[in-house]
């Protein structure tokens, strides 16, 4: 009832000749009936019963409303939040590795973006994510189900299936290993058809396609409440052409920030983000950095940057709020994304440190 | 743009009209704020509008990946791949070439890249029975003639190549006339025959794959250093339209690319090897247009001279996926024949 005039959900202009007419709260205007703020504002009778219905609808809605509501702020104390997150769960990678420098996995509630060229395992981490979601609790996952936004077309079926299959197997060794009945039951309905029914896949071929899903996306998480992972691969491609306008896509990209952090929170769901690398001209050289700009930097909080080392695969945790910055290497093989197997048998000589640019002794004897 | 088929409040509908607002695109392009200011309309009107369009726009859009796993329907199923008429080769790309989106086959000249193309065209007019499409192709040359003679080759002996296939069907297929050549020498042609050309045919169905040789051609002399820029944004523009056109269409897309040779020097394990590597012309901005990225290098087998015939059975040469989101690292051998290209287990 004390809502200030400012904050309903009425046309600006109005809202303008309220605040001019002096009406400061709600209860002003439910007092005055809509004769009178007709007559003092200078609005139709009809203008000012539609907006005194909008105000009683509001004001009726933050009552009934239980705290923490979208929309009616509330106030949290830093123990709470702590609390929160703290039983919060984390979507795990398979690569423990990985998992080690985000923390645990990656984390629901926030947005994660991963960068990296073509070809380094950017869609085969949110493959494996939208299969490693819906892990049973008993298995130390989310039990969760996925919704799979594709912009480049790259989501290819046949290997969600290996990826899937690969999963299951290892939650059946589990099982065996440890014999207890939740397991068995868990594994029931953690099957291959399953896991691939609960991964609701969106094809958006170009930015307005996106941003009309990404309006869509709160209803639909309304009604499939258990998702918990919502993937977009990759936001870079339908934004990073046709715009000879630039700050049109940066207001755009700012907006779908915002309503993906909304989501991310009210439906305590991670978000994760693929986005493309481009070449910066430095003074000397160029480098290559994430792409879309500086102010899309901001948009997620945690920030994976994928690379090539000569053939080995690396993640580094570029952009966290938890973690300090680490790189790790990863592998990707038939089953999905994997830790990198340690050598089984080290091969360096003993001895002092050769110089790299000598060859060997031994070569050159044999020969 | 008729708002009135929208399922909206009459009230909404004037203002829209009022406002002069043509597109779902121009809706959707302004932000919450600046609808309200140019509709005067309440911030939870907007909301039903922004929701309304948006599922006009989406509507049944949705489908879960067993949908996409168990579907076996030619003209929307994944699995469909269009074969490029050699089982090894169909092996190593798990069916073949897929059928949306742009792949690139990179390599050294004469590695058999023309070679490679010219059999996907004669392999897409096969019925989809025998891993075709059942329809043409365009081939677009940038630099080179096309090779007609070669082609006339190629469909003389299919009987030969394609054992796994009936007489009759292979005579009954004209294959010269489903194969559309297009000259492009610069930007602003290619431009035009992406754009209206390629649309025509592809609308009409007479062909479902478009073979491009070579882009990197197109970008060789006209752009220096300084107009790196500019240069992208060719390649963005264009990778984004024939994404768009392979999308639409369900037609493959197949570039083929020259390489760079980059002399570096890189560690393996404790010894220092100073090599030179191929990368693929065009940068990352052109790779990041890709869905799939294959290379095909040839081997000079001792005993052969490097300058040996490119039709000699003797060079072996290889096959690589560099990347795929299907697929695995992995190459495989073929030799280029009369009949065409084979591959060697």
């Amino acid at each position: 009832m004390q809502r200030e005039v400012g904050t309903l959900p009425l046309a600006p202009a109005l809202r303008a000749r309220l605040a001019a007419a002096g009406f400061q709260t709600a209860q002003e205007l439910l007092d005055t009936g809509p004769c009178g703020l007709s007559k003092e504002i200078g609005i139709s009778r009809e203008e000012a019963l539609e907006a005194l219905q909008v105000v009683r609808q509001e004001c009726h809605g933050d009552a009934a409303r239980p705290a923490g509501g979208s929309g009616a702020t509330r106030k949290y104390t830093a123990l709470e939040l702590l609390e929160e997150e703290q039983s919060q769960g984390f979507i795990i990678t398979f690569c423990s590795a990985l998992d080690n420098i985000l923390g645990g996995g990656v984390q629901l509630s926030k947005i994660t973006e991963i960068c990296g060229a073509p070809g380094v395992g950017k869609t085969q981490l949110c493959m494996q994510l939208a299969v490693d979601v819906q892990i049973p609790e008993c298995f130390g996952g989310v039990a969760g189900e996925a919704v799979f936004i594709d912009t480049e077309g790259s989501f290819m079926v046949d290997r969600v299936v290996d990826i899937a299959a690969a999963c299951v197997q290892h939650c059946h060794l589990i099982a065996e290993a440890q014999q207890e009945e939740d397991h068995r039951e868990a594994l029931e309905t953690f099957s291959l058809e399953n896991i691939l029914s609960h991964i609701y896949y969106f094809r958006c071929r170009d930015y307005t396609e996106l941003l009309a899903q990404v309006y869509l996306l709160p209803e639909f998480l309304s009604e499939h409440s258990k998702v918990r992972l919502v993937v977009i691969d990759g936001i870079a491609f339908p934004f990073r052409h046709d715009f000879e306008d630039l700050s049109l896509r940066t207001r755009l990209l700012n907006g779908l920030a915002q309503q993906l952090i909304i989501i991310a929170n009210d439906h305590k769901s991670a978000v994760v983000l693929t986005n493309q690398m481009t070449t910066r001209f430095g003074q000397s050289q160029s480098t290559l950095v994430p792409a879309l700009g500086e102010s899309w930097g901001h948009a997620a909080t945690v920030r994976l940057i994928f690379h090539w080392d000569n053939s080995q695969r690396l993640a580094t945790l570029y952009k966290s709020p938890s973690q300090k910055e680490s790189t790790i290497a990863y592998h990707i093989t038939s089953h999905g994304f994997r830790d990198v197997q340690p050598p089984a048998v080290t091969h360096s000589p003993e001895g002092p440190e050769l110089n790299p640019r000598k060859r060997p002794r031994a070569e050159e004897e044999q020969q | 743009m008729d708002w009135d088929q929208f399922d909206l409040n009459p009230r909404t509908i004037a203002a829209l009209k009022k406002a002069d607002i043509k597109s779902v695109k121009e809706i959707l392009n302004l932000s919450g704020a600046d609808l309200q200011r140019l509709m005067k309309l309440s911030s939870a009107d907007i909301q039903c509008l922004l929701k309304t369009v948006s599922h006009t726009l989406r509507r049944n859009c949705m489908l879960t990946a067993l949908q996409l796993y168990q579907d076996k329907d030619h003209f929307t199923s994944q699995h469909q791949k269009l074969s490029l008429g050699c089982s090894v080769l169909d092996n190593l790309l798990k069916g073949g070439i897929p059928l949306v989106g742009i792949t690139e086959l990179a390599g050294e000249s004469s590695a058999g890249k023309t070679q490679i193309s010219l059999q996907l065209c004669l392999c897409v007019q096969y019925p989809y029975k025998y891993g075709g499409l059942e329809s043409g192709a365009v081939y677009i040359c940038t630099e080179d003639v096309f090779p007609s003679k070669r082609l006339q080759q190629l469909i003389d002996q299919q009987h030969k190549l394609r054992a796994d296939v009936p007489a009759e069907i292979i005579q009954k297929i004209r294959f010269g006339n489903n194969i559309f050549v297009e000259q492009a020498a610069d930007l602003d042609t290619f431009q035009q025959c992406i754009t209206r050309r390629l649309s025509l045919l592809l609308a009409r169905g007479m062909v479902q794959l478009v073979v491009i040789d070579s882009l990197a051609a197109l970008f060789r002399c006209e752009f220096g250093p300084a107009q790196a820029a500019l240069k992208a944004r060719y390649l963005q523009s264009f990778g984004a339209q024939l994404h768009s056109l392979s999308t639409r269409y369900r037609t493959p897309i197949v570039c083929i690319n020259q390489v760079w040779h980059q002399i570096a020097s890189f560690s393996m394990g404790t010894v220092w090897v100073v090599g030179s590597r191929v990368t693929p012309a065009l940068g990352i901005t052109w790779s990041n247009q890709l869905l799939m990225r294959l290379m095909v290098s040839r081997m000079s087998l001792p005993g052969h001279s490097p300058g040996a015939a490119s039709h000699s059975a003797g060079s072996m040469r290889t096959l690589s996926v560099v990347f795929a989101p299907h697929l695995p690292p992995s190459f495989c051998y073929y030799t280029v024949q009369l009949e065409g290209v084979k591959g060697v287990k």
